[in-house]
């Protein structure tokens, strides 16, 4: 009775719709949390960071938001790996010669290693702050100012969010051409605000290390 | 001009196979590429030893069957230009000039620079083609189709199965041919009664013959000699979709 769905789940076609349907999601929640990042700039003391991360935690439905939002990361990057490894297969023996016809960017060749950073640095931020929860939501603003201080976790925000911009650069147009958007009118439009709002999201999500690191004169 | 010509030799699909270098004198810039490897095989020829094999057919850029990828570039460095299409003044006296066969999975090397299509063959049989029950001629204008359509339709109809979208690949993808095929017959009226079917069919077949998955670098349409928009495989999404969601097709 479920054939097709495996047909689907299975099919090039298919998977590559649920990469860009999870993505397109994730990138729902990465604008969920910038937005809540930004009360970190509303004023000096933290107040209104401290009040937002109070008001989320208070949420009943959280416990299943995470639970979904690891689900979409899950699904992402399975699908990821196991289309990067087809691909590979897809060709066993290489070109000696390289060269192109000029459509591929650094973006696009890049998106495994890309999202490969990103997690790296996913399982670094969650170190940080959702694995010490109890601890983060007593001093929400303090955790933030104490993790900032070190320069090495400053570095490797700045290089995990850099990634997610390289990743971000390809992947809206890229996820709307494979839900088969794509239309003369409006393609261009996509391409163009796809990657301008790669780069802005990740400047400001790299901003807040960087702010505060500044801010605070870490130097350790 | 004289050329240094870096070429892939390959007894059969069995046999390992390896760069081969040859001085190639007396290029004409006039040459077609293919010219100038049919003077190289000439020498060969001449010399006792086993010409290059490569396809070819019409030499006029409209039949699919020429192809190889010329300095990492998949029918060399023109746009919209078939391999029987490029020209030698392209090069320069003294070029190095490397030559390597389609690589994928799907299209096994046969010899040299020849290797297996066959992998479109059955792509297409599964479903690139529009039932037609025969009798008396319908009236010609009998099914409007509007200008823009039919333009579309003919844009997609260009492909000529050369493979080499599959070849420029970066993931060894058959996405823009099956999308050509597919895109040009569900942009038609008379390619609309099958069209659910059809997409399920081509891409499952495509998926079984070890072609890779797009992952929309667009390398396949700035290769084709047709330049088969890219749109088309959004509309194979969009009609891979559309059948598995909307349609009674393959519950």
């Amino acid at each position: 009775m479920l054939r097709w769905i495996d047909r689907f789940a299975n099919s090039s076609i298919g998977r590559k719709a649920l990469m860009a349907v999870t993505g397109l999601l994730l990138i729902g929640f990465l604008l969920a949390h910038v937005a809540g990042n930004l009360t970190l700039y509303a004023d000096q003391d933290g107040s209104a960071f401290n009040a937002y991360v109070e008001s989320i935690s208070a949420l009943p439905i959280l416990p299943l938001a995470e639970a979904g939002l690891a689900l979409l990361f899950l699904v992402h990057i399975y699908l990821a790996v196991r289309t990067t490894l087809e691909n590979r297969k897809a060709r066993p023996v290489a070109y000696q010669a390289t060269g192109t016809h000029g459509q591929k960017t650094l973006a696009s060749t890049g998106m495994f290693v890309s999202g490969v950073v990103i997690l790296g640095f996913l399982i670094k931020h969650l170190l940080d702050f959702r694995l010490r929860k109890a601890e983060f939501d007593e001093a929400p603003h303090e955790s933030i100012v104490e993790a900032f201080q070190h320069m090495p976790t400053v570095a490797i925000y700045v290089v995990g969010c850099t990634a997610l911009g390289f990743h971000l650069f390809h992947a809206i147009q890229s996820a709307a051409q494979t839900l088969g958007f794509n239309h003369p009118k409006y393609t261009p439009a996509i391409l163009w605000f796809g990657r301008i709002f790669g780069i802005v999201l990740a400047l400001l999500f790299a901003s807040f290390p960087l702010v505060y690191m500044v801010k605070n004169g870490g130097t350790h | 001009m004289k050329l240094n010509l870096r070429i892939w030799r390959q007894k059969d699909a069995a046999a390992e196979g390896a760069i081969e270098t040859f001085e190639l004198d007396g290029v004409s810039p006039d040459m077609s590429f293919l010219e100038m490897l049919d003077i190289l095989n000439e020498k060969l020829v001449g010399e006792g030893t086993d010409p290059v094999a490569f396809d070819h057919d019409c030499r006029e850029g409209v039949c699919g069957s020429c192809g190889a990828v010329v300095n990492g570039q998949v029918h060399g460095p023109d746009t919209e230009t078939t391999l029987c299409q490029l020209h030698m003044r392209r090069f320069r006296d003294g070029d190095t000039v490397q030559i390597e066969p389609w690589r994928s999975r799907a299209f096994p090397v046969i010899r040299d620079l020849v290797v297996d299509r066959t992998a479109f063959d059955r792509i297409q049989q599964a479903g690139g083609y529009v039932s037609v029950d025969t009798g008396s001629a319908p009236d010609a204008n009998i099914l409007p189709v509007p200008k823009p359509d039919a333009e579309r339709a003919f844009d997609y109809a260009e492909c000529i199965g050369c493979g080499g979208c599959v070849a420029a690949c970066p993931n060894g993808a058959a996405m823009l041919f099956t999308a050509a095929k597919v895109a040009h017959l569900a942009t038609l009226p008379q390619g609309k009664v099958e069209r659910d079917a059809r997409v399920l069919a081509m891409v499952t077949q495509m998926d079984e013959e070890g072609f890779g998955a797009c992952t929309n670098h667009y390398e396949c349409t700035a290769a084709c000699p047709k330049g088969v928009p890219i749109d088309a495989i959004a509309t194979m999404n969009r009609e891979y979709l559309r059948a598995t969601f909307l349609s009674k097709e393959g519950v």
